[in-house]
């Protein structure tokens, strides 16, 4: 398998207030839709429902904090988000060799 | 510093016009990429990219769409945007490869781009991690790497 693209790893990093949010959670450490939407500019219902994308995606891990849950990164999941761009680059490399042993094999027997 | 592009450069013993059929021909991507395809060097032609794993020889299947096609100076294509869209800057990721005489061979030049756009900002994410230190010290290395390997390639 030569495809290094995880879809639902992607498309949750894909979303810049999602983005963002990974962003605050590592500076504070953990977070809570509350404390979230405080310091972004949508509803506390749209970080709740951003926080689901990213925890069904394994980048946040929640506990229950009281009546809400509170959540941190999942670092070992965005070091495998960091992995795969890595990949990418790496696959390419072994295409263009590939590429090029094809030419080259093709143009000798010309 | 752009982080969010692929870019490489490789030198061909052979002519642009034998390494454009071997990047574009369906019968030469399946013996590169692996991938079954039937998407003809077309502009807008559409289709998909088809690996097989095992039983299943539909195990992994990839939209592909041909943006560029002028051999045998330039070929470039969108892929992995999602089945039954319209591919797009937003939704894809969008590989180019341009063909330069080189001697009597060809310079291939590769980028792909979109993971910005797609996917996530390594460059954001590395200043915040500077930033934010504990507990990363396992993880700025590989940014690292990966970012050398990006700039490297340029």
């Amino acid at each position: 398998m030569t495809v290094a693209i995880d879809d639902g790893l992607w498309s949750a990093i894909g979303d810049p207030t999602r983005r963002r949010m990974l962003d605050l959670l590592l500076a504070s450490g953990t977070g809570t839709a509350t404390s979230l939407s405080e310091q972004l500019p949508v509803t506390r219902q749209a970080v709740a429902k951003h926080l689901g994308v990213l925890d069904r995606a394994g980048l946040v891990q929640a506990t229950p904090a009281g009546r809400e849950k509170r959540y941190g990164v999942d670092q070992a999941q965005l070091e495998r988000a960091v992995a795969q761009l890595n990949a990418v680059g790496n696959t390419w490399d072994a295409r263009l060799r590939r590429i090029k042993q094809i030419s080259e094999a093709i143009s000798k027997s010309k | 510093m752009e982080f969010g592009s692929i870019e490489r450069e490789i030198h061909v013993e052979a002519p642009p016009e034998v390494v454009f059929e071997v990047v574009a021909r369906p019968e030469h991507i399946r013996e590169w990429w692996y991938a079954e395809s039937e998407v003809e060097p077309t502009p807008g032609a559409t289709g998909e990219l088809i690996w097989g794993d095992g039983d299943d020889p539909r195990a992994q299947v990839v939209p592909m769409t041909v943006v560029v096609a002028e051999p045998p100076r330039l070929f470039s294509f969108r892929w992995t945007h999602p089945a039954g869209e319209k591919a797009v800057d937003g939704n894809s990721l969008l590989v180019t490869f341009e063909l330069v005489p080189s001697g009597s061979g060809t310079l291939l030049r590769l980028t792909e781009t979109g993971f910005r756009e797609r996917g996530w900002e390594v460059a954001v994410l590395e200043q915040q991690y500077a930033e934010h230190v504990a507990g990363w010290e396992t993880f700025v290395p590989r940014i690292e790497e990966y970012a050398v390997g990006l700039v490297s390639a340029r």
